[in-house]
Formats: C-alpha cells, structure tokens, sequence
C-alpha cells in the first residue's frame, strides 16, 4: 500500500534527519503513545474503548453525551436498537426535517411544484402552458419562462452584434433590457410587511423587477426578507428565484441534515454507504436531482438495513439509476420497437436506417459494481446478455417525474444466458429473475461483505471476518441486518489493531466535528461547499464507481490543509449560519487554565483522547498565542465558491447563508475557539 | 556531507522562507538551487471516462468509419485536416496551430493492451503502467521519478523540493502515487493554513502533525507544510497568466500547472484529469457533448502552451484516457466501452505535425472483437520515450515492469 511506502520514506528521512533534528523531537518520534493505540498496542479495548470503538464505526462518530448514554443503556442493546431505525424516537430530527417541505413529495408533485429546465423551455418554446394553479404558483413558472426568454433575446442580440461588427456597419446603440428602478423606500416598506403580504408582494412583480429587488437587498435585508416565513413560504421565495435551484438545496441540505442529527445513525450510515455502492452523479442530467429526492427517501433508506435483493430490485426500477446508466434507452435489436423503426425508415428510403440497440451501461456496472464484482468470471458476451433481459426496462414520461415503465415493445425476446445460466424469455421477469440470480451468488456476498469490513473495520480488512459476513449473508438471504450483527459479534471489529484504524473521508470529518462540537446550524451551505473543496461533493461522484472508503484517497496535502482550515473556521464561528459554543455557561471559573480548558475540550472532541505530543503542541502555541494575538481571517469558508468549472451545487441566492451575528468573543472564548479549532484539526481527529 | 545539505534544503531553508527575517535575494537563491533536475517537466492528464478517439482525430477517409455512425460521425467537410487520412474534431481549432508549428504530435491506435472494459480496473491499470496485474500500488509516474534518481546515481540523496511530483487535484492520483512524496492541491491560493500569514494555529499544526506518531498523517503533514512554506516564499497571488484559459475546472487546473512551473517551485511531474468523457448517449457530432469537453480539453492545452510562453521549451504535455469507445455507435446516439484510443504529445523537441502510429483499419475484419479500434501502439510505448527523454529515466524497466520495451522500438516521437 501507499501508506507503507510513505512509511518507509518518513522513516527514511527521520533517520537521515536525526543529526540535525532538536531533542524534543526525537523524544516524541513514532514511539507510539499511551492514547493513540495504534498497531503498537496489543492491549484488549477498555468497556469504554468498546463503546467509542462501536459509536465511530456505527455512527458518524460521537456527539458529546453519547458515551455516557450507551453506558447507561447497554452497547448490546444500543446496537439492536440501531439496527431497527423504527423503534428509534427522532422527533428531533423531524422538526428539523420541516424545513424542507418540498423533500416530501413525490417526484410528479416535485416537478410539478419546483418546474425543471425542460418544462419551462417547453412552455418558452409554445408547446405547453403554465399548469393551472394559484397566482403564486403562477408566477414561479412565469419568472422561469421569462428568464429563458431573456437569455435567449440576450444571445441573439451578441450574434447580431457580432455580425455587425464583422460587416463593419455603423454600430447600433444595443437595446438594453431596461432596468427596474428598486427604490431603498420600496424596498424598507417590502420588508416591513407581514410574512404572507410581503411574500405576496414578491409574487406579484414580473420577473426583472423580482431579480432588481433581490440584487437591492443588502446586509441584514436578506435576513429581513424570509423572516417570519414558514418553511413553505421561504421555499416558494426560492422557487420566484430558481425552482432548480431550490431541489438541489434541499436534496443536499436534508442529506447532510439528518447525518448530523438523526438518532437512527446506522440507517443514515447504511444510506451512505448504499448511496455509495449504487453512486449516481447529480449533474447527469436536468432531471436527476428530481429523482434523487425519491432515490435517496424510497429507494435507498428504507432498504439500507433490509435484504439486499429487496435493495438491488429497488435500484434496478428506479428512474434515478434508469436515467444515470442509460438504461431507459436501451431497445433490443429485435424487438418489436426496433423493427417498426426500420420499417418506418424504409418506408421514408431509407435503406440504412439508425441502429436500433441495446445500450451496454447498466448492464456491466450492475455486475461489476453492484453485484458480483469484477472478478467474478464473466465476460463481454455475458454482459451483452444482461444488457438484453434489461431491454424494456424504462421511464414513463421521464421529463414530468415519470416512474418505472416496463415496456415490452423495446425488450429483447427470447432466453439469454449470462455467466452459465438460462433465462427464459419472459419480459420484466426475465430481468428479476436475473437480478434474483445476481443477488444470490457467493461472489455477490463476498463482494458486499468485503466492502462492508472495509467501511466498518479496517482497509486492509482480515480474510476471516469477510469469510464469516459472507457466511452469514448466504446463510440469511442477504439479510445486510444479519451480515451486519456477524460483524458486530467478530472478534477482527473488537481488536486493538481495528480501534481508530480508519481515516475519515471528507463526508466523515465534516459531519463528526459538527456532531462532536454540537454545532448550531441554521445554513448546511458551507459544509456543503466544504465537501466540494475536499473533493467530495455529496451526489457529486461523476463515474459510476462511488468514492472511495480507504484512505490513501483522502490523506494528502491539500486534504490536510482544508481540514485544518475547516476546522479553525468551524470553531471560530467564521461559517455563515453555524454557530458554537465553547466555554462553559454561566461564566468560566477563574481558575481555568489553558490546561484544563485543553482537558474539558478534549473530553469533548476527540473521543478516546489525543496524544501527549498533540496536547502539547496545543498548549504549546496556546500559550505562545498569549504574546501574539490569533488573528483568523474572517469569513475564509463560508463565502468562498469553488472557482470555476461547474459546480455540483447551485443555490437561490436567497438561501444563501447570512454572516453570524455574534458579539465579539471573550478572551477566553477566543482561547477556547483556537484550543478546539487546534483539536479538531489534530492527527487524532483524523480517525475514527 | 550530503546528509547535512539535504536536510537543509528540504527542511532547513524551506523552513526559513516562511518568516520574514530572511533577505529576499537569499530565498530566491535558494529555490534556485533546490531546482537541480535538468529543468524538464512533464505534464500529464488523464481524461477520465474513456474519451472517443474515433471522434477526436477522425479517420475521414475511412468509409466504414461513416457507416457505423451514421448520426454521429464527423463530415468530411467539417473536419479540421491533418494530413489528408486524419482530421480533428472541429471544437480543437486551437490544437491546429500546435500542429502546424510541430509540436503537437498524435499518436493514433494507442492504448492499454489489457481488454478490460471496466473504467475501474482500466484507470487503474493505465495508472500503475502494469496492465492485466491488480493490486500495484504505485503509479508508473512515481517510479518515473525514482528511475530518474537511479539514472542521475544519487537514489536517496538527490534534492527535491516537496513541489516535485504535483498533483492538481483534490487527492493523489496512483499514477503518481508511490515511494516518491507527491503534494495534492486543488487550489493554489487557498493553500495555506490560517491564512496567508505564519500564525501559532499553523505552527500547532506544523507540530502535532511533525512530531505525530501516526505514521500515515505525519508523513503527509511534512510534505504539507513544506509545500505550504514554499508556495508562501513564491507568493502565488501576484501571478497573471499571459493567455487567457477557459473558465473551467480544467482549464484552473492548467492555468495553476502553468503558475506552480512559472514559480520555479522544484516541479518536475504534473498531473491533473478530465472528467466527462463517457458518452453513453446523446454524444453529439460537430456540437453536443463531445464537442463542449474537447473545446474545454483543447484551448484550455493551448492557453497553457502560450501562457508557458519561452518556458515551453522545457515542458512536455502527454494525454491519455483509460481505453477508446465502440467504433459503431450505440442504439442511443452514443458509444459503448471500446478499446484503442488517440493520445497526443505536445513540445518543443516532439515531432509534431504528424500522426504516428500504425493505422489498423476500420473494416469490420480489422477491429478488435469486431467492435472497437484495434491497438497497434501500447500507451506504455509512448510515456517510455517521453520519461527517458523529459526526466532521463533510462531504467524503463523500473518504470513499466516486466513491459519489455525497448528504446529501439521507440517511435520517434521526441527529437
């Protein structure tokens, strides 16, 4: 592995160093330290140790109190209480969840509340109208199709102008698109209205003027704007603005919502890693982040702890993985629809018509990615066969938020045979019957039981515990419950060598340090941008293949840097809409020292400890911070977009997130923010 | 005493360029020295997805070439002409005038020898320089440097800067992972650790990562704050690029390669990707798909070319994509996984203006499993001449083992 060989060239160069290298530093070199336990020490996990052992495998690591709570209630009983989410009280996480009414409705009603890209050019273009409904409704379209028809006026007035310069006639004064006066009185009086009349009045100006009196607001107006709003009425703003726009902030926003703070943690770990397993990119087309709402709520959560062939029947007949591997437009070479189109085309003359055929996408990545794997034996010919019995399986009415649709007129009739077995013909059950196939290799349970150990255990996971998960997956039906609780019982998850063995991911790190630092979040926006900039954007992995779960791909220098930068603005309170709160309420007491604000906040952070080398570089700087103020950049996340490419994410300026409000800190407030920021970037914090 | 000096260059001087108390003219004599390779970098990108070589540099007289993409092929009309048998796609206007001056060469029907039609396995066989072995863990770019060190007989004891083997992306790709330390940035002016400014949250970090006993985050931490130290010595932020890039994460990412190399860094080996290359469907001719990634692809190469500006000499750029797609188009306007493919070299010592390679035909008998573009050229051929002759990594057997390749068999590419 990398991690060896970065091993051999830190050691390598600590030897080659040494002469020149201060005492102190060799005294603290890879001795490996009472805290860390790393592969040095052999000594069983502490009943403590067990549990955090348990809360940073099962969970997004451990939010403070959680210890504590499982002593209480028993690590067996917390575990099955994880393992069946419905038995779990998360009304928390439904108040939270409020906020984004839209995530709640079906994909038709999505499409038809929040218009997509290609309904809206529709109506611009004449070949559909504005559905019926309320004036505001009304104007959610309207504002969309007039902005089209801006953009559209705007590109042809630059090829007319460019072709006039290029004829070289006397220029023409270009006919601007006038400009709508906003007044400051107009816009004090707006604001000054009443949640329903104010949102009203929004709704009732044509579309440029709409755009003006957005781009008016300035500071605490845009707070001004949504106050007081329900959830339902912020979100129609957002739709006034971008209907899109609003679908991707909710999907992102819900997701990184209840990783924070849903109770049933192993469902939304489980989420995560199915949402991995069966990746799919935001960006492949203008309708996927419409699918991906249901995607993620019907397809995915209900049936991340359940049988895996109920999960993999679920995927193959969602229009999200339909659409992502182009499945729904795959036609069997002899069906029925490919020769109406050849005599159609023949017909017309045409004697060389368009192939009609299958479409090879899904087929090979339901085999190499989903199921068997690619070592299990198969070969081109039997991926052409799978990519037969899947013809036929389809979109109604993919652009209006159609559902699955097998269509027999596109299946290829007739057996086909894949990897050595027969599957005769049958239309959509042909297709199950081969997913039920796929479902039940051995090279399927080994393939998922090897992923799992590496996302729950260790890398470079041991062969016995793979060999025993997929046991017990063959032996349950690929019950991933079951395949799950032989992990939970092995002896390889409980070994020293397996505690904090694991690197977080981006995704990981993120949501352990808001959980860790019980953060207050009114915005997801910069955690959002953050995983971005860490390279791992939620929905935002382009292959088919996911991200990856070991950690040469997420240990480098730039990782390094953005963590540490993330974790300093985190705790300092520079993300827009996330707040924190380190020292101790009522007023700490006078006799805190930095040491023993390092002991509460470490207690608090990193669980199990960090090392006596991490304690003292903190407090080391910490008092050395005393003679040279700390002096953080204001604001350096929150505001800072990736610059250029596209982007996954695009927001309504609306729901952009406002500055903090906060007054100046203490100084030892300030002190607490840099000694967790310290700790939260720290070697330690790193792992789980 | 090699020890001694090494520390002080990696360690030492880097380590000083941080604070303020050290005369200008010293750090930049300094950086002078850490820079020793013979001042050849190489540039490498990857276009990830699988990009179709058929559509990229068009075999326009090949008439089975127009049968089996009746929707999608390229007219003959439209092409940009090469030599008569081949021209671009028309979105690479601005690869054309790199043509004509003779440094960009093609070299057509190149690729892994390795069937596989799995992105996966294909990337990462194409990364390792191994095809056909799983489980290489080291990238052949990696070994590329360290064949250098063997060629240059200080293996060990040779200086580098950390900006050596640099990496324009969010993590180390395997093509450059390995026993050589590699740095991966994804955006030169936010590389820096609470702020631009040396401040006592940076110099915690520095120690708890410096002196961490996890091995794995204090090995990279030294590299990063290293690289940290450096970048802030070159001050990134007064760099203006002299050609104007495509506002695209390719064409940033090509624009910051230009800068870091500009900067006088140590930067050897560069490599960054391009995503979106697996058009399935809907891949369009002349406009669509296809067409916006090799627009992105090709001017954002250009700009770079230019905004090298006399440093180009020095720079050799080679591009790749893990295999070619299906010579037929699909039923749904697009292409399937497929086999060979089109690379292209770009420099000043490349035999430009032609493409090399032997054509094998697209009759249906003359492609491979009578579906893709046979090879004729193996992709390691190519990066062997182009290492031997950038980084002087003579032992290619370090760098593609058990490949056999020879520097006979070479094809020239590099004058």
């Amino acid at each position: 592995m990398h991690s060896l060989y970065r091993l051999t060239s830190a050691l390598l160069s600590l030897s080659l160093c040494c002469a020149a290298l201060p005492e102190y530093a060799l005294a603290a070199a890879p001795s490996g330290d009472r805290t860390t336990l790393q592969a040095t020490d052999k000594a069983p996990l502490t009943p403590d140790q067990r549990i955090l052992q348990a809360l940073n495998r099962f969970t997004f690591s451990p939010r403070p109190g959680d210890l504590e709570a499982v002593r209480a209630m028993g690590l067996d009983h917390w575990f099955q209480q994880q393992l069946h989410p419905n038995r779990i009280d998360n009304s928390a996480l439904e108040v939270r969840l409020a906020e984004f009414p839209a995530m709640r409705l079906s994909t038709q009603e999505l499409v038809a509340r929040l218009p997509d890209g290609p309904i809206v050019r529709q109506i611009a273009n004449g070949k559909a109208a504005i559905p019926p409904g309320d004036s505001i409704e009304h104007q959610i379209y309207a504002n969309q199709v007039e902005r089209v028809q801006f953009r559209r006026e705007e590109q042809k007035q630059k090829q007319q102008e460019a072709a006039a310069q290029t004829a070289a006639t006397s220029m023409m004064a270009a006919p601007s698109a006038e400009q709508p006066q906003i007044t400051p009185t107009f816009i004090q009086s707006t604001l000054a209205q009443p949640p329903g009349q104010r949102l009203q009045t929004l709704a009732s100006m044509p579309q440029p003027q709409f755009d003006a009196f957005l781009k008016a607001l300035r500071g605490r107006q845009r707070e001004d704007l949504l106050d007081g709003m329900s959830p339902e009425m912020k979100e129609t703003v957002g739709a006034l603005e971008s209907p899109q726009k609003v679908v991707v902030d909710e999907l992102l926003s819900t997701r990184l919502t209840r990783d924070i703070y849903s109770e049933a943690q192993l469902q939304e770990v489980m989420t995560d890693f199915w949402l991995n397993h069966f990746n799919i990119y935001l960006r492949k087309d203008e309708e996927m982040p419409y699918d991906l709402v249901s995607y993620e709520r019907d397809t995915i959560r209900p049936n991340a702890l359940g049988k895996f062939e109920d999960l993999l029947e679920a995927v193959a007949h969602s229009p999200a993985m339909l659409l992502y591997l182009d499945n729904w437009t795959s036609i069997g070479p002899d069906s029925d629809s490919a020769e109406k189109a050849a005599l159609r085309a023949m017909r017309r003359g045409n004697l060389h018509p368009d192939p009609q055929s299958i479409n090879e996408n899904y087929g090979r990545e339901l085999m190499e990615l989903h199921t068997v794997g690619v070592n299990a034996g198969y070969t081109q010919d039997d991926v052409i066969q799978a990519s037969r019995i899947l013809t036929g399986w389809t979109i109604d009415k993919p652009q209006d938020g159609g559902s699955f649709q097998f269509d027999d007129n596109r299946h290829e009739p007739g057996p086909e045979k894949v990897m050595g077995k027969k599957f005769k013909a049958g239309g959509e059950k042909q297709g199950e019957q081969f997913l039920h196939f796929l479902a039940t290799r051995p090279a399927t349970a080994r393939f998922l039981s090897r992923e799992l150990a590496i996302r729950f255990v260790s890398d470079n996971p041991p062969q016995s515990l793979i060999d025993r998960m997929t046991k017990s997956y063959l032996k349950s039906g690929g019950d991933i419950s079951k395949v799950l609780e032989t992990l939970y019982r092995s002896p390889e998850f409980w070994s020293p060598q397996s505690y904090r063995a694991k690197i977080k991911t981006p995704l990981e790190y993120v949501v352990s340090a808001a959980r860790a630092s019980n953060a207050d979040i009114t915005n997801m926006q910069p955690l959002i941008y953050t995983l971005d900039r860490m390279g791992m954007p939620l929905y935002g992995c382009i292959p088919p293949t996911g991200y990856k779960w070991e950690a040469d791909d997420w240990v480098s220098t730039g990782a390094l840097v953005d963590r540490m930068n993330f974790a300093l603005a985190l705790a300092g309170n520079h993300l827009n809409g996330i707040t924190t709160a380190w020292t101790a309420q009522p007023e700490t007491p006078t006799e805190a020292t930095p040491t023993t604000e390092e002991a509460r906040l470490e207690a608090q952070l990193v669980a199990g400890g960090v090392s006596e080398t991490t304690r003292s570089a903190v407090l080391e700087q910490f008092t050395a911070q005393t003679r040279q103020p700390y002096q953080p950049e204001r604001n350096t996340m929150g505001e800072r977009m990736r610059t250029g490419g596209k982007s996954v994410i695009a927001i309504p300026t609306v729901f952009r997130p406002q500055p903090n409000h906060l007054p100046p800190p203490r100084p030892i407030e300030k002190q607490d923010q840099l000694l967790a920021g310290l700790l939260l970037g720290s070697p330690e914090f790193q792992r789980r | 005493m090699q020890i001694n000096r090494r520390f002080f260059l990696h360690k030492g001087a880097l380590a000083l360029a941080g604070t303020t108390v050290i005369p200008q003219f010293l750090i930049r004599k300094v950086m002078a020295e850490t820079v020793t390779s013979p001042n050849k970098r190489l540039v490498v990108i990857f276009q990830r997805g699988a990009a179709d070589g058929l559509n990229i540099v068009v075999p326009h007289q090949e008439r089975n070439y127009y049968a089996m993409r009746p929707t999608i092929a390229i007219p003959q009309n439209q092409v940009i002409d090469l030599d008569g048998f081949f021209g671009l796609h028309p979105s690479m206007s601005a690869f054309k005038p790199l043509y004509d001056q003779g440094h960009l060469a093609i070299v057509h029907a190149a690729g892994s020898p390795d069937m596989t039609r799995s992105h996966f396995d294909a990337q990462d066989y194409m990364e390792s320089g191994t095809p056909g072995v799983k489980g290489t863990d080291d990238g052949w770019l990696n070994r590329a440097l360290q064949a250098e060190d063997l060629h240059r007989r200080c293996a060990g004891t040779c200086e580098h800067t950390a900006f050596r083997a640099l990496a324009l992306s969010a993590d180390v790709p395997l093509t450059l992972a390995g026993k050589v330390p590699a740095i991966a940035l994804s955006n030169v002016n936010s590389f820096t650790v609470a702020g631009p400014k040396p401040s006592p949250a940076a110099a915690a970090f520095q120690a708890m990562y410096g002196e961490s006993g996890d091995q794995i985050l204090h090995a990279t931490g030294d590299e990063t704050f290293d690289a940290v130290k450096m970048l802030r010595a070159a001050n990134p932020a007064q760099y203006k690029p002299s050609a104007e890039y495509p506002n695209t994460a390719f064409g940033n990412n090509m624009k910051q390669i230009a800068q870091l190399l500009k900067a006088n860094l140590g930067v050897e080996a560069a490599f960054t990707d391009i995503n979106g290359w697996d058009t399935h469907q809907n891949q369009g001719g002349i406009n669509g798909q296809l067409a916006a990634r090799l627009s992105d692809f090709s001017s954002s190469i250009a700009a770079f070319w230019r905004d090298m500006g006399d440093q180009a000499e020095n720079v050799t750029v080679v591009t790749m994509s893990e295999f070619g797609r299906t010579a037929r188009e699909n039923g749904t306007a697009g292409t399937d996984h497929g086999h060979a493919n089109a690379m292209f070299v770009l420099g000043a010592d490349v035999k430009g203006g032609k493409v090399h390679g032997k054509w094998p035909g697209l009759e249906p008998e003359q492609l491979n499993q009578g579906r893709d573009l046979a090879l004729t050229t193996d992709y390691r051929q190519v990066l062997s001449e182009v290492v031997t002759h950038t980084l002087g990594a003579s032992n290619l057997n370090v760098v593609f083992p058990n490949a056999q390749l020879q520097p006979n068999n070479f094809l020239k590419l590099v004058v």
